[in-house]
């Protein structure tokens, strides 16, 4: 029997709905989730099937619904918001710096906000400099908050309601490159555990680290060097600032190469925190480790440059030769 | 209201006073308090006649100068001089200091920066409805704090949603050492908040008798009717803006308007009062004293003897936990349960 597939939106769709008949705490809000088009169809049919208790639209007011989620989050709710677009979190950067992210810290572990704020990073096509960019750097500096970073449509399920469930605020994004991915999806709701990376293909010769849309890229990169006869390692970080390093380190010690794709600017980003870690646990690498980013500008409108702005498989198939060219 | 009633109001004020005066007093040259302290001399009158219409499944979310809102939420003295002191005893074992006091067993609430908490009291009011639990949210904050955008953001949702909530702003004139006058094109703020379809007011005086009438009215009426209030209370603050020290030294304040709010200090003018009016009023008060005093000393001498937090603190940073949901459907690990070469993603 050929079985079941959803696309990444369905997936989360289908999480948001398992969490919320799991428990009646669970509630979403943001900009118009139950209209139109249900961001990117994540909260399709959830009105209907939940009634405007448990969803409804928020004013526009970004910073005062994150304070509300927060709010309701530390007297027993476990609210869900989202932005459709990641840009309008940085009306929220209060919020999660001076309140979410210390909350259970300044209170000795003894009150928490259960909370997940899902945004969408517009790396897809024509969202320019005001849509283009991804934040995850900002917020994973901060202790306290987990920021979560799904791959692919079963990652995206599982890490969805894992984060619903957990005691901790997580911050859950989402490119939008991804939204039209497919894949297996188990029907029953199921859990992954938050900050263990998932070993996503066995190799022997180059390790690749990735988290989000560069895991996709990663994957179809790795198809490509079939041809060649090179295998990988990629590891998806899942979660980017809570990393449990041993079995990447294991795997560096193996092949001696190390490539980190990050979708998103370079400095302070995980590819540097992951390069930066290898190096102080001083594994010997037999080539120096390379990174691949965004370039160090905002992501032009203009197709041509768009394109020539994200990388792709391509640059991570020829990144992997490079590495494994004689020195 | 009864004489009870009357008593403990006066016992509030009384108590906040001396505890603040004994911060003051004990801070240096001990040194031992090591973080910033806020003090709120002065602005007794709200904290002290609240505590008669608070439950303790009522939440309050107050501003930074706190110490009166915690004591008069049923916080222990002890555990807040201990948190100065930087002590696991502490309310927030030691780690946040006077700042960030916060007491989760009476549903006390703090933070210093600027105007969060008044904004996350709406999303606790509107825990409180979602659950329909009967109780509600109050929310403290200062003039100052009423000129940032989220507060304005939270006015409109908990209006919007019609949440059980009471606003109180204490309008002590200075954002720091910065009057009113300079900060806003109005003398007064509550007549702002009622175009948010708020019901809103303002109490000027310093009798307690008198707020405590408005406080009953505004209280029940935001049980019954599920819907905010703002109310908004001219005080003054006597000691600096973050003590121990006094600042009148920098001469931010004209020196009548210092003596103008100090003629009126609510604590002198209730002490009169009831000196007048109940007899054998002296005997109580030294007893009150007598008790006040005894529980100062106990406290500073609980968080000397307390130790120190152990240097394990990273741990408090993450709960590292999920809901009990959780286990209920998985008794096993919580693992991915979909294999590897499941997986086909196929490009966008």
């Amino acid at each position: 029997m050929k079985k079941r597939e959803l696309t990444f939106g369905e997936a989360i769709n289908e999480a948001q709905i398992q969490a919320m008949s799991l428990d009646k705490s669970v509630f979403i809000t943001g900009l118009q989730p139950e209209k139109t088009g249900n961001v990117f169809g994540t909260c399709k049919n959830i009105l209907k099937k939940f009634g405007k208790k448990r969803i409804f639209p928020s004013p526009t007011s970004e910073q005062g619904v994150t304070a509300l989620a927060a709010g309701a989050a530390i007297n027993g709710l476990r609210p869900i918001i989202i932005h459709e677009r990641v840009d309008f979190m940085a009306y929220t950067f209060d919020q999660l710096a001076n309140w979410i992210s210390l909350w259970s810290f300044k209170s000795a572990g003894k009150s928490k906000v259960p909370l997940v704020i899902r945004a969408c990073i517009g790396k897809n096509w024509g969202q320019g400099p005001q849509h283009g960019k991804t934040l995850h750097s900002s917020f994973s500096y901060l202790p306290g908050i987990i920021i979560a970073m799904p791959s692919s449509p079963s990652e995206a399920k599982g890490l969805l309601l894992s984060s619903v469930m957990s005691n901790d605020p997580i911050i859950f994004l989402e490119y939008r490159a991804l939204y039209n991915t497919k894949e297996h999806v188990d029907e029953k709701p199921y859990f992954i555990k938050l900050g263990e990376p998932r070993k996503r293909l066995s190799g022997k010769d180059i390790t690749v680290v990735a988290a989000g849309a560069s895991v996709l890229t990663a994957l179809q990169g790795a198809e490509q060097l079939k041809e060649k006869k090179v295998s990988i390692d990629l590891f998806d970080l899942r979660t980017i600032n809570q990393i449990k390093m041993d079995k990447i380190f294991n795997s560096i010690k193996k092949t001696k190469k190390v490539l980190v794709l990050e979708d998103g600017w370079s400095k302070g980003g995980y590819a540097s925190e992951v390069i930066t870690m290898i190096t102080e646990k001083g594994i010997k690498l037999d080539r120096k480790p390379k990174r691949i980013c965004w370039p160090d500008s905002h992501l032009p409108m203009s197709r041509p440059l768009e394109a020539d702005f994200y990388f792709t498989a391509k640059d991570v198939y020829e990144a992997c030769l490079n590495l494994l060219s004689k020195k | 209201m009864t004489l009870k009633e009357k008593l403990k109001i006066y016992y509030n004020l009384l108590l906040i006073r001396n505890v603040e005066e004994a911060i003051e007093d004990r801070y240096h040259p001990a040194d031992k308090m090591r973080c910033p302290i806020h003090m709120c001399i002065g602005q007794e009158l709200i904290p002290s006649v609240l505590n008669l219409f608070m439950k303790t499944k009522d939440s309050l979310w107050s501003h930074h100068r706190s110490h009166g809102y915690y004591m008069c939420k049923g916080g222990s003295v002890k555990e807040m001089i201990s948190e100065f002191y930087g002590k696991k005893t502490g309310t927030n074992g030691g780690l946040a200091g006077s700042q960030e006091l916060s007491y989760p067993k009476t549903n006390f609430y703090s933070g210093t920066i600027l105007c969060g908490a008044f904004s996350m009291a709406v999303g606790d009011a509107f825990s409180k409805k979602y659950k329909n639990q009967k109780n509600v949210a109050i929310a403290i904050i200062g003039d100052g704090g009423m000129e940032e955008g989220i507060v304005f953001e939270s006015l409109n949702i908990a209006s919007m949603m019609k949440l059980p909530i009471i606003f109180i702003c204490e309008n002590n004139l200075y954002s720091v050492h910065t009057n009113l006058k300079e900060r806003q094109n109005s003398k007064t703020i509550y007549q702002k908040i009622k175009s948010f379809g708020i019901k809103s007011s303002i109490y000027k005086g310093n009798d307690p008798d008198r707020l405590h009438d408005i406080l009953k009215k505004i209280t029940s009426d935001v049980r019954e009717n599920n819907k905010p209030h703002f109310l908004e209370v001219s005080t003054y603050r006597f000691s600096g803006h973050v003590g121990p020290e006094g600042d009148d030294q920098y001469g931010y304040r004209p020196k009548k308007e210092i003596a103008y709010w100090k003629k009126r200090d609510p604590l002198k003018y209730y002490e009169k009062k009831l000196d007048k009016k109940i007899k054998n009023f002296h005997i109580i008060n030294k007893k009150y004293k007598k008790k006040i005093n005894k529980i100062i000393n106990d406290a500073f001498n609980f968080a000397e003897k307390s130790q120190f937090p152990e240097k394990d603190y990273l741990k408090f940073n993450y709960q590292n936990t999920y809901s009990k949901i959780v286990k209920k459907f998985y008794s096993k690990n919580i693992q991915l349960n979909v294999s590897q070469k499941d997986h086909k993603p196929k490009p966008y």
